[in-house]
This record gives C-alpha cells, sequence and structure tokens, in this order.
C-alpha cells in the first residue's frame, strides 16, 4: 500500500507520514502541492491519497477534481487533511467525490478511524 | 448672481453716496440693497467652492473601497488572526511540555529498575546469589517485564501526541501568510493613496466572496454561520449528505 501526502508545509507531511506509519503503512511519499502530486500520480503505483486544501500551485480541491477526471487515476481513495471548515467547502469536496474529510487539528484516532472507514466501503464494493 | 467687478462696485457705491445726499430713501435701501446682494453672492461662490473641494476631497479619500475594508475588517482581523497564532503555539507549547513531563518519569522508572535488575542478574551470573535471593530476582523480572510493555506502550502514545501537536506550525504558518499578504496590500493601497492626493481617480471595485477559497484555520469560528467547528461537525454534515 503506497500513500502519497501532499501539503505545502513540510512539518504537516512528516506528522501525517509518522502516523500513518503507526497505522503500520510504511511506504509513504510526498508532494508539497497538486502541481507536484499529478507526476508522481501519473507515473502509477499509488494506491492511497492523502491531500491538504489549502497549497499555492494546485489546490487540494482542484488536485480533487484533476483525479476524478482522469479515468486512469479516478477510483483512487482521497482524504482530505485540511484547515477549511467552511460548509460549502465540505460540500464541494463530497461532490468531487472526496473519500474522507479530516479538519486540523486532528487525532491520531480520527485519522486511523478515516482510513479504516474508506478502506471498509472500498471492501465492501 | 455675479459678483460686481471694482468699475461696479465704484459706481453703485457712488450711487450710494448720491443717493444719501440728496437723501432719497428709496434709491438709498435700492443702492444698498445692491451692494450687499453683490458681496453675499461672492461669499457663497466661495462657500460652493469649498463645498465641491471638501466633497472631492473626501471622494478622493474612499477612492479604493478595498482600503475602507481593510481598515474596518482586515485589521481588526488580523489583530485576530495574530492573537490566533499566539494561543495556537502556547497551546502547543504547553502540550508538548505537559507529554514529556508524563514521558520523562516513565523512562526514568524503567532505567532504575532495569539497572537493580542487571545488578542482581550479574550477582547471579558470578554465582554470588541464594537460592532465596533468586526466587525474589525471578518475582521481580516478572513483575518487571509488564511494566516495561506497559511504559513502553504510554511513551509512543506520548510521542505521538508530541508529534501531533506539531501541527500548529502548518496552521500558524497559513495565518501568518495571511497577515502577509495582508500587509502588502496595506502597503499597495497607502501608495495608490499617494497617487490619488495629486490626481483623482474612481474605481468601483467591490469585492465578491468566493466561498471555496482556500482560507486556512477559521478565526472565531463560533461567530461564523457557514463554518464547522470540529470533526464531529463535518461527520454530520457529511452524513446528512448521504456520505
Amino acid at each position: 500500500m503506497k500513500i502519497l501526502i501532499v501539503d505545502d508545509f513540510s512539518t504537516m507531511r512528516r506528522i501525517i507520514k509518522n502516523l500513518l506509519r503507526d497505522l503500520g503503512f510504511n511506504n509513504t511519499i510526498e508532494a508539497d502541492d497538486g502541481l507536484t502530486a499529478l507526476p508522481i500520480l501519473n507515473a502509477g503505483g499509488v494506491d492511497f491519497l492523502v491531500t491538504d486544501w489549502n497549497m499555492p500551485g494546485m489546490q487540494g480541491i482542484d488536485l480533487l477534481k484533476t483525479v476524478r477526471a482522469d479515468p486512469k487515476l479516478a477510483t483512487l481513495p482521497v482524504l482530505m487533511v485540511t484547515a477549511e471548515t467552511k460548509r460549502e467547502q465540505i460540500i464541494e469536496a463530497a461532490q468531487a467525490g472526496v473519500n474522507g474529510y479530516i479538519v486540523k487539528p486532528f487525532t491520531a484516532a480520527t485519522l486511523k478511524e478515516k482510513i479504516e472507514k474508506i478502506f471498509e466501503r472500498i471492501n465492501a464494493q | 448672481m455675479e459678483a460686481l467687478n471694482k468699475t461696479e462696485q465704484l459706481e453703485a457705491a457712488r450711487a450710494l453716496i448720491n443717493a444719501i445726499e440728496q437723501d432719497d430713501e428709496d434709491r438709498i435701501k435700492t443702492e444698498l440693497m445692491a451692494l450687499t446682494n453683490a458681496r453675499e453672492s461672492a461669499l457663497f461662490q466661495q462657500i460652493g467652492k469649498l463645498t465641491r473641494e471638501l466633497h472631492e476631497a473626501l471622494n478622493n479619500f474612499k477612492v479604493d473601497a478595498r482600503l475602507v475594508d481593510l481598515t474596518h475588517n482586515a485589521m481588526p482581523d488580523t489583530r485576530d488572526r495574530l492573537n490566533y497564532v499566539i494561543q495556537i503555539t502556547e497551546e502547543a507549547a504547553h502540550k508538548t511540555l505537559g507529554y514529556i513531563d508524563k514521558t520523562l518519569p516513565l523512562a526514568n522508572e524503567l532505567k532504575q529498575s532495569a539497572a537493580m535488575l542487571n545488578e542482581s542478574w550479574q550477582r547471579f551470573r558470578n554465582r554470588e546469589m541464594s537460592a532465596t535471593e533468586f526466587r525474589d530476582l525471578s518475582r521481580e523480572i516478572e513483575a518487571y517485564l509488564p511494566v516495561v510493555t506497559m511504559h513502553a506502550g504510554e511513551i509512543h502514545n506520548n510521542l505521538s501526541e508530541m508529534t501531533l501537536a506539531q501541527g500548529f506550525q502548518d496552521l500558524t504558518g497559513q495565518v501568518l501568510r495571511q497577515v502577509i499578504g495582508l500587509v502588502e496590500e496595506v502597503e499597495t493601497n497607502l501608495v495608490k493613496l499617494v497617487k490619488v492626493a495629486g490626481q483623482s481617480q474612481q474605481t468601483g471595485e467591490t469585492n465578491i466572496v468566493d466561498p471555496l477559497k482556500a482560507e486556512g484555520p477559521q478565526i472565531n469560528a463560533k461567530n461564523k454561520p457557514n463554518v464547522v467547528n470540529n470533526q464531529d461537525d463535518v461527520d454530520d454534515l457529511l452524513s446528512s449528505l448521504g456520505f
């Protein structure tokens, strides 16, 4: 299971990486915005995407839409981890096909719960 | 009514003196009135001119609606944002220090117990230990191992919490970037204002807020009806949408 973590703050990428490692996901790679994430996604091999919303270059919501619009990537599970908390934004992300939405600051338990829930749903399909 | 020029004023004055000399009450009144009107008319024109200048000056001052918005909204908002940075960094520091306080005694206890057991174990290896002492040592080791597991688990948990507490850097970084953006905007607008002092110009830009624009962490989220307060609110909203 290879997970791509996209956030413009390296501290947050490290935090998510450490938490994922605790949950048993050791294979993670990082990108600092949507524009750098896309070539990595297009190169293939990524099984799960964790992305921030507010980033320079390409924002997380646009990355999500681009992923969903690409037939090769359309089914990639996407978990958004963001400080964006406006209802319009959460609804937009849901409509764009996000699989989970975590607001910062978050807890290790929340991350675990959301990831498990995403896999439960995927496995149920 | 036009103000009288000097010749006209002199003529009117002479006509007034003439009328007084001739004791012509009616003409005195008429000439006096003509002179007063002329003076008042000039005064009104001056006031009119001043009023127009004042009006234009005020208009120029408001030339950029964004400047007014900056003063009324952005500045107080920035104060809140900077206070939020203080608050978040303080919380993160206390949280981290708190977990360090919880972790150090655990590490110390493990170290001390291990040192004691090691000493006894070496005596056992050197055959310096009686059977009774060895039974005591066995019990101590039995008691120690679950404590190691428990303490190590707790230390791991505390370290995870310390890791999470570092999320403040992302949250405050987003807020500080916005403040830097605002400072730049204020500077640009002040430069514009200085330019406007020499010439008048009109801009009618209005700010249309894009509801999807990324705003970073919400300050005073409780006072904003369109903002959720925590993960539970997000989950509720999403499940209400059928997710």
